[in-house]
């Protein structure tokens, strides 16, 4: 108990001493755990944003105007057997026009015109099971008789996933070039600390410390840098997001874009703080192998 | 205690330091290695507490061939076996008191023991009053005697120095070396690298001469020179 003490203060005294370049490492690592938080963040919101598509990646078929009931009754029981077809509805012209009031409410008197020649086709709207069915259904669709067209709102899903994707690979990228910058920073830290302690550590030697002894500081020293790096990355990447996601819900309102609940954040600082540890013990265990000759 | 077998040792692969030395050294024995400059004593001294291991021969300190030890048995080796040199090694941001001290926390040991531990041996080497004072705030010689109690707290089974008083004047060296002979009366085995040759003369204990290497005089109560 004493013992860990004793390391946590040599480590804290240490840190103290090299103000300036263990404030720079701890910078460095906040900024590739910066990029971290990014992508974590980013892949939230793409989890987000499948659900959301695949919720609302409906196919719309439209069907002939001058199909027979019958025609439609036995191609609605054709597209319920299709494999990996979850729900089908069927709409009638009428229902076509009935939602189509709903939607103009105040004006629907616009719309009584039509009531007499009705123009707007049946349509059977079809949810598959996920977001891979539905390029086969929509081919399957089209190979009916009385399917005029097919419509379905797969673009820009595919779209904002493609971006979504695009900027976690950058990010990742980013960060694993940066992680490695900044385990040499925290190295190059690590050295100076060890450097300025070399005498003591001699001493420290001849009296009789063992090697565990002498390189623990050094490897708390790291790992504390590594986690005060996390912290900031953390800092950094929230202060980013709430930023961005005010700025996309100012400029895009009908983005969606997940709001963090606390757990999520705990979530995100807890793998940011593991890998910032990582990175500072990686450092300092290479410092300590190459500088302290344990 | 001691025992070199046959000891040479060679550096840089050219530099022949020791040559062939063998020496045996009891328990509470008290043996001063003299020499001329660059004839091997540090390099001796060295091999007793492992910071040099010989190029060919055996060294047996305390049971151990230091030669077979592993790595991370040395420490536990160098806890029984106090070093003093001619340069103190003090660290300078650390008090008389910090100096001492840190020697038996570099190894766990209790606050209460320190304490009481480092009060004494302060005690033994007349500076428990300096205690707060810095190294730089004290002479050469009690810096070497804050030097020698931070040898001594652990109440090693030997004492190695390598010219403990080769910075300081006849008297203070004399002092040093009284000193050293009060923790032999306590039963600590000694060896003692000198060139002070009056201090040598006057205590009459066994001498140990190196000459380019080779061990070339071992006398019982014996002289600087023949
Ligand atoms: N680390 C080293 N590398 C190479 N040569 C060394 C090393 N240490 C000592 N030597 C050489 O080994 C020889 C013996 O050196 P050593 O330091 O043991 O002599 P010494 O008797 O202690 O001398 P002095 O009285 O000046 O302290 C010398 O020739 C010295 O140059
Ligand atoms: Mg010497």
């Amino acid at each position: 108990m004493r013992l860990i003490g004793y390391m946590f203060s040599q480590a804290f005294r240490s840190i103290w001493r090299n103000k300036l370049s263990s404030f720079l490492s701890a910078l460095t690592t906040g900024f590739a755990l910066f990029l971290l938080g990014t992508s974590f963040l980013v892949s939230i919101n793409l989890g987000f944003m499948y659900q959301m598509a695949e919720t609302q990646m409906e196919i719309q078929a439209y069907m002939n105007k001058e199909a027979t009931y019958s025609e439609l009754a036995s191609a609605a029981t054709q597209i319920r057997e299709m494999p990996g077809v979850s729900e089908v509805k069927f709409v009638s012209k009428e229902d076509a026009l009935e939602e189509l009031r709903e939607m103009f409410k105040d004006k629907a008197s616009v719309l009584d015109s039509l009531e007499e020649d009705n123009p707007l086709p049946p349509s059977v709207r079809i949810k598959t099971v996920g977001a891979e069915e539905i390029p086969g259904v929509v081919e399957a669709l089209k190979s009916i008789d009385v399917v005029d067209d097919v419509m379905y709102q797969e673009e820009v899903s595919k779209r904002l996933v493609q971006v979504g994707k695009a900027v976690q690979y950058l990010s990742l990228g980013g960060m694993l070039v940066v992680g490695l910058v900044s385990v040499m920073v925290i190295a190059n830290s690590i050295r100076l600390a060890i450097d300025a302690r070399r005498q003591e550590i001699g001493i420290m030697k001849l009296v009789g410390a063992t090697d565990g002894f002498v390189l623990m500081p050094f490897l708390f020293e790291g790992i504390f840098l590594g986690f005060l790096g996390s912290a900031l990355g953390t800092g950094f990447a929230l202060g980013a997001y709430n930023w961005v996601a005010g700025k996309i819900a100012e400029f895009i309102p009908f983005m969606p874009i997940v709001g963090l609940d606390s757990r999520s954040i705990w979530d995100m600082f807890g793998i940011m703080a593991l890998t910032g540890v990582m990175v500072g013990l990686t450092g300092s265990a290479f410092s300590v192998r190459r500088h302290l000759r344990v | 205690m001691i025992s070199v077998r046959n000891v040479s040792k060679v550096y840089n692969g050219s530099v022949k330091a020791l040559d062939s030395v063998s020496l045996h050294i009891e328990k509470g024995e008290f043996v001063f290695v003299v020499g001329a400059s660059g004839a091997g004593k540090s390099t001796l001294i060295k091999m007793m507490y492992r910071e040099e291991t010989p190029s060919s021969g055996q060294v047996f300190v305390l049971g151990k061939d230091l030669s077979r030890i592993r790595r991370r048995e040395v420490p536990y080796l160098r806890r029984r076996i106090g070093v003093v040199f001619q340069d103190f090694k003090l660290l300078e941001e650390k008090n008389a008191w910090e100096n001492v001290s840190f020697a038996l926390e570099v190894t766990g040991t209790p606050r209460r023991e320190i304490n009481r531990r480092v009060s004494q041996v302060l005690n033994l080497v007349g500076l428990l009053d300096r205690r707060d004072a810095f190294p730089s705030e004290l002479s050469g010689g009690e810096q070497q005697r804050i030097a020698i109690a931070r040898a001594l707290v652990r109440n090693p089974d030997i004492l190695l120095a390598d010219e403990p008083s080769g910075n300081l004047d006849p008297k203070t060296s004399m002092e040093i070396f009284n000193l050293l002979e009060r923790a032999s009366l306590y039963g600590t085995t000694l060896v003692v690298a000198t060139h002070a040759q009056d201090i040598v003369n006057k205590l009459r204990k066994r001498v140990v001469e190196l000459r380019d290497g080779t061990l070339v005089r071992d006398e019982r109560r014996g002289a600087y020179n023949y």
